[in-house]
């Protein structure tokens, strides 16, 4: 039994089945050279051949060379296009593709510029180049299978395993194409060169160069051209294969020349084979040894309507129009069949501008006569010619009876995929049917199913998926907001407990600041203490008074001037306030930059707020008796030297809850009102206090001293008992300054105005009618201020109301003249009050 | 006598033996659901349009197989209809839609219009659209399956479904045929 190789080596030939001999019709183009035709004006080159991942490296109006890649990619399978002339891009877009269908396509259109400049190429030398090099080449050449099916040569130069066979295929069996025919004959050395070039990249045991015995010229050339080469005549051969056709077609020749079949769905390399055309061939040896890339091929141009028939070098991208035009069609364009390929396996052309591919080997036009009429479709016989004659060895009549019923799953299950759509069947056939029109509706139809199921697996893998994202992020919401309730929680209880520790801690200072104030603050403020007593015993001395309705004030304190004139302010303040309802009440008590007056306003706001209560409460208070008894205890614990602000927001505290109270007594209308506030504000600042706090005081007064105020004016209230016990502790350890008493004087200021404007507005004709009114306010001012030296004040003025302002809203609260002069001042100010409230009393008597 | 308590014993043990096997093969080869629906779902366009009526396509697999008409499935076609009456046994019906929305769209944002709400994201039952808040959004026409369910929610309506387009490697391949009239060799050409 002989191997394989020795019966390739013996020139054994197996017989292939099936297959046809039509009319083979090649003597009318392959009488003359291979010529050259003229340059077209414009040249169409499809995008996307095959090898769809590249990249455009071109834009419009961009000039390019002959040998210009108008495309660049890196993949493995990419392949590029040149431009196949010099010219100018003029547009790049759709273009009637060079397809049965005539789809538009993405093209690039080049306007040639008649020079035909190429791109300089350096020819290199074959021995210095590695495997990889070559390939490289032959893939930047962009060559591609010139037998039709244009496959990307690099991708079948590289397989996976190895080749023992290469097999160069010459056969160029279908009727009219004679263009590997007349190349053969012509260009036989550089053809072996390329195969030279193949057998240095695959080495494979044995290349048979395989050409079909009616070319008998090139038989003869390319056994010449191979004796001249420098092939090892041992391993590779000329193989004269009988006329038959589809012997041309991949797996025919392959089991022809060694009998093998190629199995279905399987590739020749996977039998250790490898297939290529002798125009594949050629093109490998210009682009490695050259450097040209694949930018002509040979076209055969035959059939009776051609004037001069035979084989052309044509720019790959060449309108088939100019090469009709250029060379001569005697038929008629309308109603002439155009034909790409052959006869039996070509298609015709839509649309004349669609340009030559590189797998276009012939651009057949037949006349009338060559082509029969279409004729009309008979019934399938059964006859069985059409099975005899597929070299595929398939069942044709049942993959027809299949395909025209639709049922393409059943075609498939007769291996429709191996038809290899050689047309022999057709051909063949006595009742005129297009098989392979059938087998390629029902192949395209399987493969869009199949594109329809791997889609709709796909879309149900991706639906799936977002099923399930959308499940997880469902859940982990909910951990989220589970967690973030259980952390709120947590929280809160931490908050609370804390909020506990801190009132115990309050509480605690305050009893020892109780009483380390009672232990420590005897010495240095015995005065104070003093004076504390003092006004006490005033207030009392007050209510008394109030009590007995009598409307003088009795100022039993002796103070010193200062005193005096603070007092004196206050008084002027009251009155105006009290007098002069919507006057602007501009006390100007600040003259003195001292820290002394500071204190001084403080207080005096503290004093005007308190009176506004009363006199509001007055105000409304018609018939009956009010008695307001007011008790702030203000304790003021001060370590360090001490400032202004802790005052002042002692005092802001103590008016504000003085305001609520008289809020409150103004509400209560009908009876007795006994309300007993108790306030416990302790006011533990440890850290440098700032204005913001401050502030923010100020404005938490002024809100609530609006509010009472507008409480007041409404309520009419009869008897009211408004025991109000404020303590504020305030144990301040840190220096302040004297910009924040200002401004807390200044609130207060304007919030007294506020509150006496608005109470006057409405309770004008009140106040007239007022018989008594009580004022009550003992203040035990925070005159422990150790650092500085300034005195506690408890003024004290009973303020009866009236409409008269007589008193002058200008005038200083402290001037800085003589002190005598301003006992005197304050003396008449306190005359004149006196003498108002007289009046008025007097009034109401008459 | 004996032969009757014999065959009565034998068959008892018989009964019990193949009794445990049965029991045995029941837990051990348990299929969960029923694999009818897995056909159906195999035969349905994945589309996940909501069309039947149905939150998705195995959704309506289950409804058919447990008794629900075959034809609510328009994105599936004629064809998938007959399939669907030849795996359930039933008789085909006519589908319940018109014949042109069985023609193969594609969502497509107006991109220059899109104002980036992310409505049409949240509608897509198959991911196929990509965007971010206050950015553009764009369909992958690859895994679009033209279910229109993106069209609605667009509160700027910039989506349009445009069918596909036939490009050479999903041509249909209906052409008349070219014949080849037979000559004769010896015939001048």
């Amino acid at each position: 039994m002989l191997t394989l190789l020795e019966q390739i080596d013996k020139g054994t030939l197996w017989r292939s089945h099936g297959g046809v001999h039509p009319p083979e019709l090649k003597n009318l183009s392959n009488k003359t050279t291979i010529r050259q035709i003229p340059l077209a004006n414009q040249y169409v080159l499809p995008l996307p051949q095959v090898g769809d991942s590249a990249l455009l490296a071109v834009k419009v109006n961009d000039r390019v060379l002959k040998g210009q890649a108008l495309t660049s990619g890196t993949s493995f399978a990419y392949s590029p296009v040149h431009s196949p002339t010099s010219g100018i891009i003029t547009a790049i877009k759709a273009m009637p593709s060079n397809h049965a269908s005539g789809i538009e396509v993405l093209s690039c259109v080049i306007q040639a510029d008649g020079l035909d400049e190429a791109k300089t190429v350096e020819p290199s030398d074959i021995e210095t180049l590695s495997n990889q090099d070559i390939l490289k080449k032959i893939q930047q050449a962009g060559i591609a299978g010139l037998g039709g099916a244009a496959f990307p040569t690099h991708i079948k130069l590289s397989p996976a395993s190895d080749i023992e066979l290469v097999i160069i295929n010459g056969i160029e069996c279908e009727p009219y194409i004679t263009s590997d025919d007349r190349l053969m004959r012509e260009h036989s050395d550089e053809i072996l060169s390329g195969i030279a070039i193949i057998q240095r990249l695959l080495s494979p045991k044995r290349i048979i160069i395989a050409i079909e015995d009616n070319k008998p010229e090139a038989i003869d050339a390319m056994q010449h051209a191979l004796n001249r080469s420098q092939l090892a005549s041992g391993s590779t051969r000329i193989t004269a294969v009988p006329t038959k056709y589809p012997s041309g077609g991949e797996k025919q020749l392959i089991q022809i020349l060694t009998g093998q079949e190629v199995p279905s769905g399987a590739i020749p390399a996977q039998l250790g084979m490898l297939v290529q055309n002798v125009g594949t061939a050629y093109a490998i040896n210009d682009a490695v040894i050259n450097g040209y890339a694949l930018t002509n091929r040979v076209v055969t141009v035959t059939g009776l309507n051609s004037q001069t028939p035979g084989n052309y070098w044509v720019p790959i991208g060449t309108p088939v129009k100019h090469i009709l035009d250029s060379l001569g069609f005697s038929g008629d364009f309308s109603s002439d069949k155009i034909i790409i390929g052959g006869p039996m396996m070509g298609h015709s052309l839509p649309d004349l501008a669609a340009p030559v591919l590189k797998g276009t080997n012939c651009i057949l036009l037949p006349s009338k006569e060559e082509i029969a009429d279409d004729v009309t479709e008979k019934p399938c016989i059964r006859c069985g010619e059409c099975a005899v004659a597929c070299p595929a060895l398939l069942l044709p009549q049942q993959l027809f009876w299949h395909s025209k019923a639709e049922e393409y799953d059943k075609a498939a299950s007769f291996n429709l995929h191996d038809c290899i759509e050689c047309g022999c069947c057709s051909y063949v056939c006595p009742s005129d049917i297009p098989l392979v029109e059938y087998y390629r509706i029902a192949k395209s139809a399987i493969r869009s199913q199949t594109e329809e199921k791997k889609q709709a697996d796909f879309a149900k893998q991706r639906f799936e998926a977002r099923l399930q994202r959308l499940e997880e992020e469902k859940l982990a919401r909910e951990a989220k907001a589970k967690e973030a309730a259980e952390r709120r929680k947590g929280t809160m209880a931490a908050s609370d407990k804390n909020a506990v520790a801190e009132a115990m801690a309050r509480i605690k200072a305050k009893k020892a600041a109780e009483q380390a104030s009672e232990n420590e603050a005897a010495e240095p403020q015995l005065d104070k203490k003093a004076q504390i007593a003092a006004a006490i015993a005033r207030a009392k001395a007050k209510k008394e008074a109030s009590a007995s309705n009598s409307s003088e004030s009795t100022t039993s304190v002796t103070i010193d001037d200062k005193k005096a004139q603070i007092a004196a302010a206050i008084a002027r303040a009251k009155a105006k306030k009290s007098s002069t309802p919507a006057a602007d009440v501009s006390v100007n008590s600040s003259q003195d930059p001292q820290a002394l007056d500071k204190k001084a306003q403080v207080a005096a706001a503290v004093a005007r707020a308190k009176a506004k209560k009363a006199a509001a409460n007055t105000a409304t208070a018609q018939p009956s008796e009010l008695s307001v008894e007011l008790q702030t205890d203000t304790e003021t614990t001060v370590d360090t030297p001490v400032n202004d602000k802790q005052a002042k927001i002692a005092a802001t505290v103590a008016r504000a809850k003085a305001k609520k109270a008289a809020a409150n007594s103004a509400v209560a209308q009908p009876s007795e009102l006994l309300v007993e506030l108790k306030t416990d504000t302790e006011t533990t600042v440890d850290t440098p206090v700032n204005d913001k706090q401050a502030k923010i005081a100020a404005a938490v007064a002024r809100a609530k001293a609006k509010k009472a105020a507008a409480n007041s004016a409404v309520a009419q209230p009869s008897e009211q008992s408004v025991e109000l016990e404020t303590d504020t502790e305030t144990t301040v350890n840190t220096p302040v300054n004297d910009k924040q008493a200002r401004i807390a004087a200044a609130v207060a200021r304007a919030k007294a105005k506020k509150a006496t404007a608005k109470l006057a507005d409405e309770t004008t004709d009140v106040v007239q009618n007022t018989n008594e009114s009580l004022a009550e306010a003992s203040i035990s001012d925070n005159g422990a201020l150790s650092g500085l030296d300034d005195k506690p004040y408890a003024p004290t003025e009973p303020v009866s109301p009236s409409q008269e302002g007589e008193v002058k809203q200008q005038e200083p609260a402290s001037t800085m003249t003589a002190e005598q002069q301003k006992k005197a001042r304050i003396a008449a100010t306190i005359a004149k009050a006196k003498a108002k409230k007289a009046q008025a009393k007097l009034q109401e008597k008459e | 006598m004996s032969g009757i308590v014999i065959a009565v014993v034998v068959l008892t043990v018989l009964a019990l033996v193949f009794g445990v096997l049965l029991g045995f093969a029941a837990e051990k080869f348990k299929v969960e659901g029923n694999p009818l629906t897995d056909q159906v779902e195999a035969l349905l366009p994945q589309t996940q349009c909501g069309q039947c009526g149905y939150p998705g396509c195995r959704p309506y697999a289950e409804a058919i197989a447990g008794g629900d008409k075959i034809n609510k499935c328009p994105p599936g076609g004629t064809a998938t209809m007959e399939k669907l009456a030849d795996l359930m046994g039933v008789d085909p019906e006519p589908l319940n839609a018109t014949e042109e929305v069985q023609v193969k769209k594609v969502a497509y944002i107006r991109e220059d219009e899109c104002i980036g709400c992310t409505k049409c994201i949240q509608a897509c039952p198959v991911d196929a659209i990509l965007g971010s808040g206050k950015l553009m959004h764009t369909v992958i026409t690859d895994y679009c399956t033209g279910c229109d369910l993106c069209v609605a929610p667009c509160p700027v309506d910039c989506i349009d479904m445009i069918p596909v387009e036939q490009t050479t490697k999903t041509w249909d391949w209906q052409l008349n045929a070219i014949p080849v009239k037979q000559l004769q060799e010896d015939k001048p050409c």
